[in-house]
């Protein structure tokens, strides 16, 4: 079926010889511990992001890796390509296929996810040509989840029918707010009447299921009144899945030159906070999971894509600043184009290899606990221990102790219900020894959660004095 | 060389008969005996050509001469007296750039001031000094110019380097008038004898009113100024005027070559290489490259293996005479050894009697100095160590305290001294440092009849353990236009001052006579004075005794744990106010945390103010973009890096320029 949605021309030739095969990175984890290899096994990884950087123009409180396309023709299906992209999903194609899968007996893939920039201004033959891709390189598993993201005002019924048609079957849409002068003074490219078109759409559109709803809570003028009505909005449309972000004013970006962060026009700090407890509540009492810091989930509609990432597994990525964790090695790619094909060719060429500096021990707990922290299921103890030791283990937990006690940290039995400060304590005396019935720690929702660099920094002072 | 200094000692013995005869160009010589690279680099340079006085091009060559010796009578030994942003720097500058001391593409700014501390910060802290060479009517004139250093810390130097001159240029700004730093050290010179030439500054500006400065310098100082030259020195206007003046009036130095050699040390530095660096002006005799002499007051004895002249770069000559500046290095391994104010004499043929006026540093002002990391202790000492070679009135031992762990307890003639010290540690020593308020030396007289000496308010013997308190205090004379008196009497009566007597010097300007607990002045008093005397006002204090005063200690407790590090002695009346300015500025510079954190001082049990820090609301990074954890990571890390840097006062976490702050706080209000 995707064969045919594929044109020739994206059939490249190979022009070059097979890339020779890059030297094999160094072993895994040099100074990691007999331990720390143990629990982590070189694990295969079984969901890719690719990244699609095209939009419309930059919204202001954006500093991704982005190209910036103009107002060009709303809804590109296919004739009339603009360049840009074509030679963009070109350049990714060679990287796809100049990527070596970490393991030869195939895994395949059971997440890709289409960030941005903007994917759905890319036509969705293009989006196909990427997953024929992926998909001859590593595989597919029998029901992968596909997620792409899409602004509205970018797509129309026909184009998100053929999404769907080339394997798409998960949808993030970028709505950010409900009310027109919010979305005008982010600088998005949409207003309020393509949100409730795009809402419309993608409820409407046969075949999909799950999609989820982005939006920011502390924009610039937002009252709390408008908050409750985005998020009742929201929730009226019945999305699976909702991502809340906290607005985070970058330096270099329209905000970062504008605001002050606390400072008017931007909410205060008790406003902000306040607006991510409305949110929890609210999704909370509309029956969603707050799953992880910035995202709420209907049961079993997690973004398994993006749970990959909260359980620190394995990774491929492809395009533009795109980020990948494989064989223990974060690797960023280069954030401009030019930079990024330079590095595509070197890939190619088989004269780039990742980094020799594999993480070392305490990096790999350090990206454990901000990462496993940022999640409901939380810190998984056993594992931590026996993987970095019983000792930092129990600093941890001592560390965490006064925060057991205000609540902002919960310890959790093996089922995940919460224990007793009575009961923490005692696992802290017996050293974790004997009858230990703390199995896991997460921060709290809300209160933790909104504290959550605070306590993960304290814990990277244990895990780093 | 032996050319050169057989050339040289002519000159002294027949000056008329110089081989150097203005108008006559002489070959090229190289410059004689050049050792070091230091002074290569303008010595490779240097050539003995003529001395064509008239001619404006060769009168920088002349400056090339300056090795060479001139009769007694044409040496003029000067100093320039001004305020802090007067134009001192730049006018020393200018005269050697006129004479051709400095070529002007050496010239970099305020070339006397050789610290960087003392370029930033515009004030002179190490004394230098520079030999010119200068003719005037065809006659070559020898002129040394000693820098001084501005501050009240370091008056004792002053007077030192001025004992070294016979005159004195005083610079006042032709907009600004007469200032406080001025004034103090004018009346140090005139004490000294010396003679004044007013100079007013900064002509060039639209605001200059030279007629009316020069008016309240005759007023004020006392001093005639019909003809005070009027200069700008960035524009170079009056500089040769100046010159003119310093070889007319500045009378010579007295020609005792024939007396046993007394040579006054005004500086002194230490060099990694050569040891202590001792500058100094020979007042009697004449000393000689290898000459066996001894230091007066500290009776030791040295064999001088290298001597010369400043100018400003150091090059090597073999004697000096009577009147004449220079450096001698004698393997002396502390400037504690080489103290300013001592004086250099022959070995075998002693003076009879040092030079008057010598004393010892006494240390004011006591502070305790901990690195901010514990493994920096060891560095701290070594750096310490380092600086007291060059710093002779910097004193230290070491102190522990719970919070700060292990530091030093040092002692300093000021505050200025006190920051100087400071920076040059975390500046040059690369060291972190956490620095406690500055206190003084107690007498604490405790209940069994002991009396103890505390400078550390942790220190301090329990309430139930002591009787009285005593504390130093210091007879301060205040001088100041009258239409300051009020202000400044406002000032002593908050510094619990007891005033003795005030009367008129002059029709418009006052002295007034106050006993002031030295912990008073220790804080920011002199800028008070001069703030609320717009800076007319100048002071000087000498230490008179001690006296039994109501003081208490003042703790300052964060989150129920009591902070060693910012206790602080002071007087019973006035420890609500200090109280509740160091917990309003605590709740300032602590950043909030995840808990609320009550901030108090207190007296003993007794909460005297309280202040409480709200907790933080929110700190989330909510976007975790396309996996890509590393920016949120360092991000992460950054903050856990920052907590490092705070210490730990119980659950709080308190930054070190919390600390830094509330410390300076207290400098202010105590």
């Amino acid at each position: 079926m995707l064969r045919s949605a594929f044109p020739l021309v994206f059939q490249f030739p190979h022009r070059r010889k097979p890339p020779p095969i890059p030297p094999r990175p160094p072993p895994v984890r040099r100074y990691a511990s007999p331990a720390a290899a143990a629990a982590f096994p070189p694990l295969p990884p079984a969901s890719a992001y690719v990244h699609l950087p095209f939009c419309r123009k930059r919204c202001h409180y954006c500093d991704f890796p982005i190209v910036a396309l103009g107002s060009s023709s709303p809804f590109p299906r296919g004739d009339g390509d603009d360049p840009r992209i074509s030679d963009y999903v070109r350049l990714l194609l060679r990287e796809v296929a100049a990527t070596r899968p970490v393991s030869d007996d195939g895994v395949p893939l059971e997440t890709i996810f289409f960030g941005g920039g903007t994917p759905s201004l890319v036509p969705p033959k293009l989006v196909a040509a990427v997953l024929d891709a992926l998909r001859g390189k590593f595989g597919l598993s029998a029901c992968p989840e596909v997620s792409i993201e899409m602004d509205p005002g970018t797509f129309d019924a026909a184009k998100l029918r053929d999404l769907v048609g080339v394997g798409v079957n998960r949808v993030s849409l970028g709505v950010q707010a409900f009310q027109e002068g919010l979305l005008r003074s982010c600088g998005r490219a949409h207003g309020l009447r393509e949100v409730h078109e795009a809402v419309g759409i993608v409820t409407g559109c046969e075949g999909l299921q799950n999609w989820s709803m982005d939006l920011i809570s502390s924009l610039p003028n937002q009252t709390q009144d408008m908050w409750e009505e985005s998020l009742r909005c929201t929730i009226d449309a019945r999305p699976t899945h909702v991502s809340v972000y906290d607005l985070q004013i970058e330096q270099g970006t329209k905000f970062g030159q504008m605001y002050t962060p606390g400072v008017f026009p931007l909410p205060n700090e008790t406003d902000s906070a306040n607006f991510y407890k409305i949110a929890s509540k609210r999704l909370s009492e509309a029956g969603y999971q707050h799953y992880e810091i910035s995202s709420y989930c209907k049961t079993g509609y997690e973004c398994k894509h993006n749970v990959t990432y909260w359980q620190n597994r394995p990774f491929y990525a492809f395009g533009l600043g795109s980020a990948s964790y494989i064989n223990g090695v974060r690797f960023s790619r280069p954030r401009r184009m030019k930079d990024y094909a330079d590095w595509v060719q070197k890939l190619e060429d088989g004269t780039w290899c990742p980094e020799s500096s594999t993480s070392e021990l305490k990096d790999m707990a350090m990206d454990s606990v901000m990462l496993s922290l940022r999640t409901a299921s939380g810190l998984d103890l056993h594992r931590f221990s026996k993987s970095f030791g019983k000792n930092l283990t129990l600093s941890l937990c001592t560390m965490f102790r006064p925060f057991v006690e205000s609540g902002l940290v919960i310890a959790m039995d093996t089922e995940r219900q919460a224990l007793q400060l009575s009961e923490f304590d005692v696992d802290l005396e017996n050293k974790g020894d004997t009858g230990s019935r703390v199995a896991f720690i997460r921060l709290s929702d809300p209160d933790g959660f909104l504290l959550s660099n605070e306590l993960i920094s304290l814990a990277f002072g244990i895990i780093s004095p | 060389m032996a050319t050169a200094t057989a050339v040289s000692r002519l000159a002294v013995l027949a000056p008329g008969t110089s081989p150097l005869a203005p108008g006559r160009r002489r070959p090229a010589v190289p410059f004689p005996t050049v050792s070091r690279p230091r002074v290569l680099s303008a010595a490779s340079r240097g050539r003995v050509l003529c001395l064509a006085a008239s001619a404006p091009a060769s009168s920088t060559d002349a400056g090339q001469d300056r090795l060479q010796k001139v009769p007694i009578t044409n040496i003029r030994n000067f100093c320039i007296i001004a305020h802090i942003d007067h134009g001192k720097s730049t006018l020393a500058d200018k005269l050697l750039e006129m004479t051709g001391t400095v070529q002007k593409r050496d010239m970099k700014q305020q070339f006397l001031d050789n610290m960087d501390l003392e370029r930033e910060r515009g004030i002179t802290i190490k004394l230098q000094a520079a030999r010119m060479r200068y003719v005037m009517n065809n006659e070559p004139y020898c002129l040394n110019l000693i820098d001084t250093p501005g501050h009240v810390d370091f008056s004792y130097e002053v007077s030192r380097s001025l004992a070294a001159c016979e005159g004195a240029l005083l610079v006042v700004d032709a907009s600004q008038g007469v200032e406080a730093q001025t004034l103090a050290n004018v009346y140090l010179a005139l004490e000294s004898n010396l003679e004044i030439i007013p100079v007013l500054n900064k002509i060039d500006l639209p605001g200059a009113e030279p007629d009316r400065i020069a008016q309240e310098i005759e007023e004020i100082i006392g001093l005639d100024c019909s003809n005070a030259i009027r200069c700008s020195a960035k524009e170079g206007i009056g500089i040769t005027e100046i010159l003119d003046a310093i070889v007319t009036k500045v009378p010579p130095p007295q020609d005792t070559l024939k007396n046993p050699l007394r040579a006054l040390i005004f500086d002194s530095y230490y060099d990694a290489y050569r040891g202590v660096i001792v500058y100094f002006r020979v007042i009697d005799g004449s000393i000689k490259k290898g000459d066996k002499i001894c230091f007066m007051a500290n009776k030791k004895e040295y064999v001088a293996d290298e001597i010369g002249v400043l100018s400003p770069n150091q090059m090597e000559a073999d004697e000096l005479h009577a009147g004449e500046v220079g450096y001698l290095s004698a393997s002396v391994r502390s400037v504690a050894d080489a103290r300013v104010g001592d004086t250099i004499t022959h070995f075998a043929k002693r003076a009879e009697s040092a030079l008057p006026g010598y004393s010892e540093a006494t240390p004011m002002v006591f502070c305790g100095l901990f690195p901010l990391e514990a493994d920096q202790f060891e560095e701290l000492r070594e750096a310490l160590g380092k600086l007291q070679l060059n710093d002779a009135a910097l004193k230290f031992e070491p102190e522990s305290s719970s919070a700060m762990g292990f530091g030093f307890r040092c002692g300093f003639l000021g505050l200025l001294h006190m920051e100087i010290v400071q920076e040059r540690l975390e500046r040059e020593y690369n060291l972190n440092l956490i620095i406690t308020a500055p206190s003084v030396v107690y007498r604490v007289n405790c209940a069994n009849n002991e009396t103890v000496e505390c400078s550390n308010p942790s220190l301090l013997p329990e309430a139930g353990k002591r009787r009285s308190i005593e504390e130093p205090y210091v007879k301060i004379e205040l001088l100041t236009p009258k239409d300051y008196i009020g202000p400044i009497m406002e000032l002593g009566q908050e510094r619990r001052g007891e005033f003795k007597e005030m009367n008129y010097i002059t029709e418009n300007r006052a002295k007034l006579i106050y006993m002031l607990p030295l912990a008073e002045m220790v804080g920011d008093f002199f800028d008070q004075l001069k703030s609320r005397s717009k800076g007319y006002a100048s002071m000087e204090y000498a230490v008179v005794g001690y006296r039994e005063s109501d003081l208490v200690k003042l703790d300052i407790q964060i989150n129920g744990e009591p902070v060693e590090a910012l206790s602080t002695i002071v007087h019973r009346e006035k420890a609500y106010t200090v109280g509740r300015a160091l917990t309003q500025k605590l709740k300032e510079l602590i950043p909030r945390q995840m808990f609320k954190i009550p901030i108090q001082a207190c007296i003993g049990a007794k909460v005297i103010a309280s202040e409480a820090l709200s907790a933080i609301r929110k700190d989330v990074l909510s976007k975790c973009y396309g996996g890509d954890i590393s920016r949120k990571k360092k991000l992460l890390k950054k903050q856990a890096e920052g907590k490092k840097r705070m210490k730990a006062i119980g659950r709080v976490e308190v930054p070190q320029e919390a600390f830094m702050a509330v410390l300076k706080l207290e400098k202010e209000v105590l």
